[in-house]
């Protein structure tokens, strides 16, 4: 068997090998090689990412070894993006690994091409002038970006990108594709050939539950004038009428009818998030849309003819009670339609491409089928320009973030990491750093961090006198715990945004180290 | 920042476990100002420990975790005082005196056995213990103090599962069953120790023909060729056996009936020939490395294989078994990591998922249900390593008011990611830490002492070298050290049913038990009960105010069904409804992330908090509201 296949086994059940290969693909830029940043390389080149490009200017010093693993004593005086990036490259050699020695900021300033050639850009321990001219010139180039910080014991990790679109979602719990209260002709038939009331015991307690439910909410919808059970009460007397059916204790078939009845109650037709993708601009496509984009037209077609109001069948059933030979008819019927389906979707899809220009058979198959089978669980993450942002937050949601007891002190932090910069532009250092200014140092944080306040227009609003003397305390430290935590969910969200697996987290990730605590700000 | 520092340089800690939580914790140990760090773990390198053990390379496959962790960590931190300790944290030598030389002890385990005798040594030490298990993305922290906060065992966790011996023997329902069967039954008869007690064939032969002539039936003979005993052990086992079971009409009154399968059909001689000659080819590899796969040419381990193409790797695993590993041949048991063994069990289940109608699986998903494999990702112990070394500082610190457990999400609920919860106090009818008997019902007139010792004491209690009195009456010790005379006299204990040992156990009698090892006693009421459910009391015993869920292992699948549902509130109220006034809600398995709207529920109403708990034995990272009360429960559906 070959080696990559044992060695990452065990991720390979989570993202199986397209996620795998999509990784391999890939290439990753670091700015700074401090804990946080290496800590976010490391897992990911243990993941077998591409390739990765390490960029720092500054020298290995004493002090990095106290928080810095990838550095020992025989690397003090040299490059730390090419000590790091020799440790790194120790870990994993099929990931390809180089460094630049230069600094970020000047990098930023000097030469903004530079960052085209990457599929993603981890920006770690920036002051936010750079971030800001970074995220423009990464958006422009349609490079994925993604902020990492470590303060003391506080933390922050941000997404940008314009559109993240994801297929394979993976919800943890989502209902079965199973249609029960809107059975197609096939289906509708199957059922209406089955007795409920067979003589024959065996018979009567091997009819599968999907069976058993299709036949008794068509029974109730018809005493009931088309409608579903919808009140409580109601539920309950739909699984009154199931049980009344069942012939003794021993029925394992009804009793996972009246476990699975709430699957008849949920409504037909789509979800309104899902709604929302199908009436989004982008569907209305041309020769630039992504083939997400594509698919989502050829779905809102699909949806407004033959699916009649319904998206794709996913085609699988779940285990269930039942005689082997129902079984495999029901799931012949599923897949059946399945199949029908992707058919009626990929037709749509090669005219819609034939249509906007594109060669017709430029989306595979496969991709087609993929998509189809995860209709109902389509995402899409769109980020915010940090400029935008940092200029005119969601300032409702910002006045509710101070007021509200469980979010004060994450705010508070997205605050005072602000204030900081500010503070670091205007005296030169960050609050803190120098012992001895430690007296003066905090009443102009907290004097930086109202005039901040005030300018997001949140005027009179203040911060917690502990949070503020905390975070002097922890005079910029970068703690090796707080940055090997913030640089493993940052890899955990480049993971995500690079397989297309999983939905990334949205908003500002604050990490509040001093009670375990950590939150999303949606600014 | 000062006290942190001092604190932390003059602590002694003892970490159990160098895998993948231990390999970052260590590294963010020596980093975070820690001198003095104890390591312990029994595990050797595997390859497929690479992607995230990052201490770890190829060349050291096959070498002690712990040493080789200790050793990398040393040489980028020099004065570092590591010691490690290639040893199971079970051995006598890591007794309460030893764990009485720590501050604290951190755990980063993969089993429950040894986390529960982990626990048991902090309660005795009174050392603090910080716990920890990842999952895929999922992982969690908690920290447990004798007296302040909840024991390891406080709340209940599942059980590994567990199928009743029939389901397994006779009637295989799910491909699991046909996994547990290929590797508990025929991996273990065919390779395993001899001796070893199997129920392969009892239930599916009649009574007479069972013990003695079954055990020549996979003996391979004086001189057999290997692919007539190939073919000899696949006609019994698929072919004989079956058509065996078929006999008994009762059994498939109301289920389908399983086709025997049969070599002549699934190979022709051609192939059966041909298989033969391949191997030759492949002959140099030794141990481990040999693979049927390979000998076979099949690559993908990802393709469902035919049932022609299970039956050629079914006698190829088998043929290299005796050609190349002899030697190990009535010592192995299963290990997930042996490709060979994984090849075997893989087309031994198939054959019979397909003997018995269910829907076959590709070697990738076998090794996965066989193996209890655990997804195991770099950043998930990452993340959890550093809220490992945050806690200890505040356990070092003493710092009770800010002890957290903290679970880590999948999905980002209530805009939380991370979730703190405050530690619950301790349980009050915990045996454990607060030593409340339990009860136990057997029939005292049919259970042997052994079984007790087995299924209760060794199986449910988790303790490795136990005494057992009543009164001061001893029936019973596990130990090196005792003397010939009273080994006799408990061997003959063992054989004998409860009432009638030399002091009878009867209705009403109470036992103790105790593990000097652990220094954990616990006492037991017994009553009698005439009759249990073989299905659902396979132990023929039941022990209550004990942690076990009631039946995890039947109850998943309607689980899943109802918590598909989740993502709406609606059919979430339902599937709380469909439980009213059932105890099975408090003690059903839950994933974390599909529990994650109600532990974030739990965070923001700390009332709430005694219901959740979050238990990991890497592979069953699972959310249990432990407390069956149905008032409590409702709480979490606001």
């Amino acid at each position: 068997m070959a080696e990559p296949k044992v060695k990452y086994d065990r991720q390979l059940r989570i993202w199986g090998e397209q996620g795998q290969a999509a990784l391999e693909k890939s290439s990753i830029c670091l700015l700074n090689s401090g804990p946080t940043g290496s800590e976010t390389l490391k897992n990911l080149v243990l993941g077998g990412i591409g390739s990765i490009t390490v960029v720092d200017g500054s020298k290995v010093e004493e002090g990095d070894l106290g928080n810095n693993f990838m550095v020992d004593e025989s690397s003090i005086g040299q490059s730390k993006a090419k000590c790091v990036c020799s440790f790194l490259q120790e870990l994993n050699d099929a990931v390809k690994a180089k460094f630049i020695e230069e600094y970020p900021e000047e990098l930023i300033e000097t030469n903004p091409s530079f960052f085209s050639q990457f599929t993603l850009v981890v920006a770690t321990q920036l002051v936010e002038d750079s971030m800001i001219k970074l995220d423009r010139i990464c958006r422009e180039a349609n490079v994925i970006l993604i902020f990492a910080r470590s303060y003391g014991l506080a933390g922050f990790v941000r997404i940008s990108f314009k559109e993240h679109t994801v297929i394979e979602s993976k919800p943890e719990h989502f209902l079965d594709d199973l249609r029960l209260n809107n059975p197609w002709p096939e289906l509708k038939s199957l059922a209406e050939g089955i007795e409920l009331n067979v003589q024959d015991p065996v018979a009567h307690k091997h009819i599968p539950y999907v069976i058993i439910l299709v036949k008794v909410a068509d029974e109730w919808a018809k005493s009931h004038g088309g409608a579903l059970p919808s009140t409580r009460e109601e539920k309950r007397e739909f699984k009154e009428l199931i049980k009344a059916r069942m012939r003794g204790q021993d029925e394992d078939n009804y009793k996972e009818a009246i476990e699975a009845s709430f699957k008849v109650f949920s409504p037909q037709g789509i979800s309104s998030d899902l709604q929302q993708i199908v009436n989004d601009s982008s569907a209305e496509v041309d020769s630039n849309s992504s083939d997400f984009w594509v698919l989502v037209a050829a779905l809102k077609e699909f949806i407004a003819n033959e699916g009649g109001g319904e998206t794709p069948l996913e085609g699988s059933i779940p285990d269930m009670t039942s005689s082997t030979e129902q079984y495999v008819n029901l799931q012949n019927i599923y897949q059946k339609k399945a199949e029908a389906d992707i058919v009626a979707i990929e037709r749509r899809v090669r005219s819609i491409l034939k249509k906007i220009g594109r060669d017709s058979n430029s989306i595979p198959r496969t991709t087609i089928k993929s998509f189809c089978k995860n209709s109902r669980k389509l995402k899409i993450c769109r980020f915010r320009l940090i400029e935008d942002e940092f200029n005119s937050p969601n300032l409702p949601e910002l006045q509710k973030y101070l007021t509200d007891e469980d979010f004060s002190t994450a705010v508070g932090i997205y605050i005072l990491l602000r204030a900081v910069d500010r503070f670091a532009a205007n005296y030169n250092s960050f609050p803190g750093q120098y012992e001895s200014a430690m007296e003066e140092d905090i009443p102009r944080l907290k004097s930086t961090a109202s005039g901040l306040l005030n300018d997001l227009g949140c005027n009179g609003a203040t911060l917690a006198e502990d949070l503020i003397n905390e975070m002097c305390r922890f005079g910029a430290a970068e703690l090796h715990a707080v940055a090997a935590l913030v640089g493993g969910i940052a890899s955990q969200e480049i993971i995500k945004l690079i397989t297309r697996q999983f939905v990334p987290m949205s908003g500002t990730f604050i990490f509040n180290g001093i009670d375990h605590k950590s939150q999303l700000l949606s600014l | 920042m000062d006290l942190q520092l001092s604190v932390v340089k003059g602590a002694k800690v003892l970490m159990v476990g160098a895998g993948g939580i231990g390999c970052e914790l260590l590294k963010t140990l020596a980093l975070s100002g820690f001198q003095d760090i104890h390591i312990i773990d029994m595990d050797t390198i595997e390859v497929s420990n690479l992607n995230r053990q990052f201490l770890f390379r190829q060349s050291h496959v096959g070498q002690s975790k712990s040493k080789v962790a200790r050793d990398a960590v040393l040489k980028f931190r020099p004065h570092v005082s590591i010691k490690s300790y290639h040893a199971n944290v079970k051995d006598p030598e890591f007794n309460v005196e030893f764990f009485k030389q720590f501050n604290v002890v951190l755990n980063g385990l993969d089993n429950l056995d040894a986390r529960r005798h982990v626990n048991r040594l902090c309660l005795a030490a009174n050392v603090p213990l910080v716990e920890s298990g990842t999952t895929g993305f999922l992982g969690q922290v908690t920290v447990h103090v004798k007296g302040r906060t909840e024991c390891y065992e406080c709340q209940p966790k599942p059980a590994p599962k567990t199928y009743p011996v029939c389901t397994i023997t006779s009637t295989p329902s799910k491909f699991v069953h046909c996994i547990v069967w290929a590797k508990d039954l025929l991996f273990a008869k065919l390779f395993g120790d001899k001796n070893q007690e199997n129920d392969l064939n009892i239930r599916s032969s009649d009574g007479a023909s069972s013990s003695e002539n079954v055990v020549d039936v996979f003996e391979r003979r004086e001189g057999e060729d290997i692919d007539d005993y190939g073919r000899r052990i696949f006609d019994h086992v698929f072919g004989y056996n079956i058509e065996l079971a078929l006999s008994n009409e009762e059994t498939w009154k109301n289920r389908n009936k399983p086709k025997p399968i049969y070599s002549k059909d699934v190979l022709s001689d051609e192939l059966a020939q041909q298989n033969g000659n391949v191997v030759q080819d492949s002959a140099t590899d030794d141990g481990l490395s040999v693979s049927a796969m390979s000998s076979l040419g099949m690559k993908n381990p990802q393709d469902i294989w035919s049932l022609s193409e299970n039956s050629r790797i079914f006698f190829e695993s088998l043929r290299l078994f005796f050609m190349k590993r002899g030697k190990e041949i009535g010592n192995l048991s299963f290990d997930k990591d042996d490709q060979l063994a994984v090849e075997f069990v893989t087309a031994a289940a198939n054959i019979r998922a397909a003997s018995f109608g269910i829907p076959l699986h590709s070697l990738f998903e076998a090794k996965g249900i066989a193996g209890n494999i655990v997804h195991a990702v770099a950043t998930t112990n990452a993340i959890i390593a550093g809220l490992i070394v945050i806690e200890a500082i505040k356990v070092l610190k003493n710092d009770i008011k800010s002890y957290r457990m903290t679970y880590c999400l999948e999905h980002p609920t209530r805009k939380m990611l991370l979730m703190p919860v405050e530690p619950f106090e301790p349980n009050e009818s915990c045996y454990v830490c607060s030593e409340t008997p339990l009860l136990l019902e057997i029939n005292t007139h049919r259970s042997k002492l052994k079984d007790f010792v087995e299924r209760i004491v060794k199986a449910k209690l988790g303790m490795n070298l136990p005494i057992i009195m009543q009164g001061s009456n001893l029936l019973f010790e596990a130990g090196d050290d005792l003397d010939e005379d009273m080994i006799a006299n408990y061997e003959a204990n063992l054989e004998k049913v409860l009432a009638e040992l030399p002091s009878p156990v009867t209705s009403g009698t109470m036992l103790t038990v105790e593990d000097l090892l652990q220094e954990f006693t616990c006492n037991i009421n017994i009553k009698h009960r005439e009759e249990f459910d073989e299905e659902k009391e396979p132990d023929g015993m039941l022990l209550s105010g004990w942690t076990q869920p009631v039946s995890a292992s039947e109850k998943e699948k309607e689980d899943k069904s109802i918590n598909n549902g989740a993502n709406s509130s609606d059919v979430t109220v339902e599937a709380v409804e469909d439980e009213t006034g059932v105890v099975a809600v408090g003690v059903k398995k839950r994933r974390i992330s599909e529990t994650s709207e109600v532990a974030a529920n739990a965070a923001a109403d700390e009332t709430n908090h005694k219901q959740y708990q979050v238990i990991d034995d890497e592979d069953d990272l699972v959310v249990l509201d432990g407390n069956s009360d149905a008032g409590n429960k409702r709480k979490r559906m606001q």
